[in-house]
């Protein structure tokens, strides 16, 4: 092999240096970091104590953990159902001949998930805003007043609220993936169809849906790993509260560590928690797919 | 004449269903756009035309809430959005070089650490960053790297780099390796090759990385929150939540200054809306 094709080693080395240093220094130093400051004590000063496990006894104790990681669970499960599943029903309508203006519901259904989650949450606020949103002026003006309420300010649906702006900010990101998918099944598989009779559900169902399966699956994870690390949005709307209803682990331990106390500590033996509990959810969901994919195959 | 009342009750059928789905979409698509147009329009309100009516279009419009976001020199809107464009700048055009050239390495070049590298850049896509928040904190406070203008720089470019990467890697392996081979017989030098021959044919997935992480960039808010607290140093999303403070009873306003800071995302958007999306997807699959 010619030496520009296969150079020496400390050519690929020069190249390589820079960019992995920065690479590791910003992913793998913080990590073993938070595991260590863990085993602390440490209220942000000069004074940091050893005290072993006991961050992580109390955080498999801690309610408010356990409420966020729910929270979080509940925003994955509503965001598959609601993002995937409208986007997978949008998608249809949109390759079916009776709908119009295609190309514009591509553009504008795509359009939210390019602007920030800080700027759709300030909308939603106004829209959600008790005394001049949108939502209770419209319920004003259809004669149903006794229906507005301090919407974001409700324990028992404060969870749907916040989950309305995440689930439309990416129904038209997924629904582009879809339709990508789509395109790529041959357009013959679906006039067969058509000639046998097949309706439009049908078809969705036994001939669409297992063609796509593998886009679906990708979307799935994007969705999980995407609502995992929900922070953004609920940071802007309610900040956790009212209470610790809207919490999810990462507004917990920002919250920890700086906004209502300094727990560099504790903060940090949540961080890991939120680590592990991400990868466990990730990693269990995939290996639950795989074995719902291979178990239908066979 | 069965027969011919079917294909009427189908057609008929047909219609109230394509009726249904053309409404259905177009009330989505209103929902995605009318915000924007919402806003611009109160924006163009006074406070107190504004809580008259919500909804209503502007009587008397004025730019006066533009006016005094932009003259007022205590909210640094204006230097956030000078700040979120270099920090994107640089970062983007970082990401794309350093992909680059790792993701040619680790497709074309056979080494003892291939895979290694290889595989923690897969870790790096796979760990949640939010689980870093707080350590990213300490140890950027305690190298003093946080408050600096190049602070976010440093994260933004480790977290895009593997997706650029695997994107880039990808691309390398459908180019021909006779390319190559034929720019070495000529005497090109393995740097030669690498930047004035594979570059030039690589060029639409660095696009389409750029175009990825413009966006990412451009809207990231939870590093750019715990690891700027100088306000004169602050990028448009936190700068946008410090001003929830100032004015969070004043919407005209508040929609003036989101629009000021979401219209280059907007133009470049409407502008290149085909690229973007069709970028957006490709990172999206593959990544």
């Amino acid at each position: 092999m010619p030496e520009s094709i296969q150079p020496k080693k400390i050519v690929i080395f020069g190249y390589m240096l820079v960019p992995m240093t920065l690479f590791i220094f910003a992913v793998f130093v913080p990590l073993v970091a938070a595991g260590v400051f863990s085993f602390f004590e440490w209220k942000g000063g000069p004074n940091k104590i050893f005290i072993g496990l006991e961050n992580y006894i109390t955080l498999i104790n801690d309610e408010i953990f356990w409420t966020a990681f729910g929270n979080n669970i509940f925003l994955v499960v509503a965001c598959i159902i609601g993002q995937i599943g409208l986007a997978f029903v949008f998608s249809l309508m949109i390759y079916s001949r009776l709908v119009k203006f295609k190309s514009i519901h591509r553009t504008f259904g795509f359009f939210p998930s390019t602007v920030s989650a800080v700027a759709v949450g300030f909308i939603w606020r106004m829209v959600f805003d008790y005394k001049n949103g949108v939502i209770n002026w419209f319920l004003t003006a259809i004669g149903q007043e006794d229906l507005t309420r301090v919407w974001l300010n409700d324990e028992k649906i404060i969870m749907f609220v916040v989950a309305i702006p995440l689930i439309w900010q990416y129904i038209g990101y997924y629904m582009i993936i879809i339709l990508s998918a789509m395109s790529s099944v041959s357009q013959e598989i679906f006039e067969v169809a058509e000639l046998d009779g097949a309706n439009g559900i049908q078809r969705a169902i036994y001939i669409i849906f297992p063609l796509i399966k593998n886009t679906l699956l990708v979307c799935l994870t994007l969705c999980i790993a995407g609502n995992m690390k929900a922070f953004d949005n609920i940071y802007v709307m309610t900040k956790g509260g009212p209470g610790y209803s809207s919490n999810v682990m990462a507004m917990y331990a920002y919250n920890i560590s700086f906004d209502k106390s300094n727990n560099l500590g504790y903060g940090s033996a949540i961080s890991v928690g939120i680590f592990v509990l991400s990868l466990l959810v990730i990693g269990g969901s995939q290996l639950l797919i795989n074995r719902a994919t291979r178990s239908k195959e066979v | 004449m069965a027969g011919k009342s079917i294909k009427t009750n189908s057609k008929f059928a047909n219609g109230i269903l394509g009726f249904f789905m053309n409404a259905m979409l177009i009330l989505f698509s209103l929902s995605c756009i009318f915000p924007l147009i919402w806003m611009f329009y109160s924006s163009l309100k006074t406070k107190r035309e504004f809580y008259a009516d919500v909804t209503g279009l502007p009587e008397n419009p004025t730019f006066q809430n533009f006016i005094d976001l932009l003259s007022n020199p205590n909210n640094n809107l204006l230097s956030a959005m000078l700040n979120s464009v270099r920090t994107t700048f640089l970062s983007v055009v970082l990401i794309v070089i350093c992909g680059y050239v790792l993701g040619y390495i680790l497709s074309r070049i056979n080494f003892k650490g291939n895979r290694v590298i290889y595989i923690m850049l897969l870790m790096g896509m796979l760990i949640p960053v939010h689980a870093l928040l707080v350590p990213v904190y300490i140890v950027y406070k305690d190298l003093n790297l946080s408050n600096q203008w190049f602070t976010l720089i440093i994260p933004y470019v480790a977290f895009g780099l593997p997706i650029a990467v695997f994107l880039v890697e990808g691309y390398i392996k459908a180019i021909p390796i006779e390319l190559e081979e034929a720019a070495a017989i000529d005497g090109s030098s393995f740097s030669k090759t690498l930047f004035s021959i594979i570059l030039p044919v690589s060029r639409p997935i660095l696009v389409t990385i750029a175009i990825i992480q413009t966006f990412a960039c451009w809207n990231e808010f939870s590093f750019a929150l715990i690891l700027i607290k100088d306000s004169a140093l602050q990028t448009v999303p936190p700068a946008l939540t410090m001003f929830k403070g100032q004015f969070s009873s004043d919407f005209p306003k508040t929609m003036a200054a989101l629009l000021i800071t979401m219209s280059p995302i907007v133009v470049l958007y409407f502008t290149f809306s085909k690229q973007i999306i069709k970028g957006m997807v490709a990172g999206a699959v593959k990544g």
